[in-house]
């Protein structure tokens, strides 16, 4: 039945992996991504760190009293040097900071704190950081090591009757990190990977479009179809070569991420964070599910793609086509990105679930939280998905329609005109 | 059922939407012979071909292929059948060797017969070192060169070639006709091409039907035809018939 299978697959497999654009596309561009990406966070943490070695920071005082002598002696004893600026006010000490001072961070000690402390009473002092408009860490890390100083020098002067220590649960294990570090790590999580399976499945889906209308503009397929081979052969031939392309896409992928969360654990700040020791990097399992279910969403795009392609007049029409299904892809990565799934009234999540394209990012979830469950049903829901849309590409590759079918949108571009 | 015939159309329509392509055509090849359908742009040609080779089915009527029903059979015509489309494309990041091997797999089995009936198309084709690159960098001639040298090189039982020479200029044309011809006359091949070209029509075929609206409106040997019309080649001839002239 499948007599010449090898021989269809192995043509499909130099033509797409000699088509640069798949090959650059699907292979080369998650590879490289990932450790690119891992390498410019592990290289803007190094610049954070050595910022932070020798953190400069200007102080205006007002108060002219031992407080300040105090703090300077505290600042200078934990490597901070301190830029003494003499000035009549704020506003001309913060001129002068941004002008003619590389710190990026000023702390005003306004009169009458020394004798409000020595006093018990409450005192104010302020830390003013400049705004670059640049963003990023690096803007926040010298704030945040300047307030975490003073908190520490406000400890020495009055210690608090109790200190809080906030750590986290992850998994039922007790973490010594703050949410706030493991939410930097989800983050970035939620959102490379469903950008990185939606950019990996809207490029595979325009290739297998470009692909097989090719074939029929350039009149490949009707000699193809004319040869002693069955219908069946020649559409497994396609599916299985694109398959092959989409399992080494989806590999690339895997290794990649996998690059990158291992680039966390590199970090070498005061302190590290490494997801794989908080239980946060995907285990074995986590992969598999996650290849798993990245895999047959592809498999499930392509047969899509090839399908509706199959019946489009040419190339141009078939990417337009496939073009409306990108929603099927955009809007479950945008719910997983800014919502909270499990927030979701129900019809929403049925919707959602309804829909082939979110199981990967589910499952991309799923390989951090290790709940597996979901994905793995996820899994089976888009490979009885992909049989069924299987045996109605195969219904209709035995028919002449491959030919003659033409899909039009005759609405939208009835639409299109009257604007 | 006739066996020695290669084709035997009869009473073939296909309807497509409000478009009848064909309408009751009746036409019959007989083993060995080089059969024209010739007519304009819209007559019917391609479709009658697409017929013949299983790509569409007929709305009503029969089309058997030494015997076999088109229909019916349609892996067992594709088995004596090698079709040849109109511009028909071939696969670019492919050489002309590897499109050659691939298409040869298709109909024969071992290394040494895939080998063989590579080389027969290497002969066909005339195309030398060319075959070694990869088939975007060949002008229109050397491509079509390539496939009809891919749909002759299996020595089919029938060959049916649409526009065989469409698009080529005087040399590349020559070269496809002569290849025909000589191709047919060495292995006894029937063919069935259609062509706008009647000169090319004239020079390879030994019969000749004139489809005019999805029906064949004269037919006979182009001697027959021109005689029979009081002209001399067959576009005249053609112009006649359909009374242009």
């Amino acid at each position: 039945m499948l007599e010449g299978l090898t021989n269809v697959v192995v043509k499909e497999l130099k033509e797409l992996l000699r088509d640069p654009k798949i090959l650059i596309g699907m292979i080369v561009v998650p590879l490289l991504m990932f450790p690119i990406m891992g390498l410019v966070i592990r290289g803007s943490m190094e610049s954070v760190e050595q910022r932070l070695q020798k953190l400069e920071v200007g102080l205006v005082d007002f108060d002219h009293g031992t407080f300040t002598e105090n703090l300077t002696t505290f600042l200078q004893s934990v490597n901070v040097s301190i830029i003494n600026i003499a000035a009549s006010d704020l506003t001309e000490a913060a001129i002068f900071l941004q002008t003619k001072t590389n710190a990026t961070d000023l702390i005003h000690i306004p009169e009458g704190v020394t004798e409000n402390v020595s006093q018990k009473l409450p005192a104010m002092i302020e830390v003013l950081s400049i705004f670059s408009g640049a963003g990023g860490i690096i803007e926040m890390s010298g704030s945040e090591a300047v307030t975490g100083y003073l908190e520490y020098f406000k400890r020495t002067l009055a210690p608090d009757p109790f200190t809080t220590i906030v750590k986290s649960i992850v998994k039922g294990e007790v973490k010594d990190v703050p949410p706030s570090t493991l939410f930097t790590i989800a983050y970035s999580q939620v959102f490379i990977l469903p950008v990185t399976i939606s950019v990996l499945l809207v490029f595979s889906m325009q290739i297998a479009a470009t692909s097989v209308a090719s074939e029929k503009e350039e009149k490949t397929l009707e000699t193809l179809l004319s040869l002693p081979i069955s219908r069946f052969t020649i559409l497994s031939g396609k599916l299985v070569g694109s398959i092959i392309v989409a399992a080494v896409g989806a590999i690339a992928i895997i290794f990649g991420f996998n690059y990158y969360m291992g680039s966390f654990a590199l970090i070498g700040t005061p302190s590290p964070v490494d997801p794989s020791a908080l239980g946060l990097a995907p285990t074995l399992t986590g992969y598999v599910v996650l290849g798993a279910s990245v895999f047959m969403a592809l498999l499930s795009a392509l047969a899509l793609a090839i399908i509706i392609s199959a019946f489009s007049e040419d190339v141009r029409g078939a990417q337009s086509i496939v073009g409306y299904l990108y929603t099927l892809i955009m809007l479950p990565m945008f719910v997983i990105m800014f919502t909270d799934f499990n927030a979701l009234p129900l019809i929403a999540k049925i919707v959602f679930l309804a829909i082939p394209y979110a199981h990967p990012m589910l499952a991309a979830q799923a390989s951090i939280t290790g709940n597996y469950l979901m994905a793995i049903l996820g899994v089976v829901y888009v490979a009885v998905f992909t049989v069924a849309l299987l045996y109605l590409a195969s219904r209709l590759f035995a028919t002449e329609k491959i030919l003659t079918a033409k899909l039009k949108f005759r609405g939208f571009k009835l639409r299109r005109k009257k604007s | 059922m006739d066996l020695s015939l290669a084709v035997d159309a009869k009473n073939l329509v296909k309807v497509f939407g409000k478009i009848t392509a064909l309408d009751g055509l009746d036409f019959k090849v007989k083993s060995g012979d080089i059969f024209g359908l010739i007519g304009p742009n819209g007559a019917g040609k391609t479709t009658a071909l697409r017929i013949v080779s299983t790509l569409i089915v007929p709305t009503s009527g029969s089309v058997r292929v030494y015997g076999y029903d088109v229909v019916r059979d349609p892996e067992e015509v594709r088995k004596l059948v090698s079709y040849l489309p109109e511009e028909a494309g071939a696969y670019k990041n492919l050489s002309g060797d590897e499109y050659l091997n691939f298409m040869a797999k298709f109909s024969s089995k071992s290394k040494k017969s895939i080998d063989a009936t590579v080389g027969v198309a290497a002969e066909i084709s005339g195309l030398g070192n060319r075959l070694r690159d990869k088939i975007k960098t060949y002008s229109k001639g050397m491509k079509r060169r390539l496939l009809v040298a891919r749909a002759l090189m299996t020595k089919p039982k029938l060959a049916v070639l649409d526009e065989p020479t469409s698009g080529l200029d005087v040399l590349h044309s020559v070269h496809v006709r002569e290849t025909i011809r000589h191709y047919a006359e060495e292995q006894g091949i029937a063919v069935l091409l259609s062509s706008h070209n009647m000169l090319e029509v004239e020079y390879l075929c030994e019969k000749v039907a004139l489809i005019n609206q999805g029906r064949i409106i004269a037919e006979g040997s182009p001697e027959e035809l021109k005689a029979k019309n009081e002209v001399d080649n067959l576009e005249k001839a053609f112009a006649k018939v359909v009374g242009l002239a």
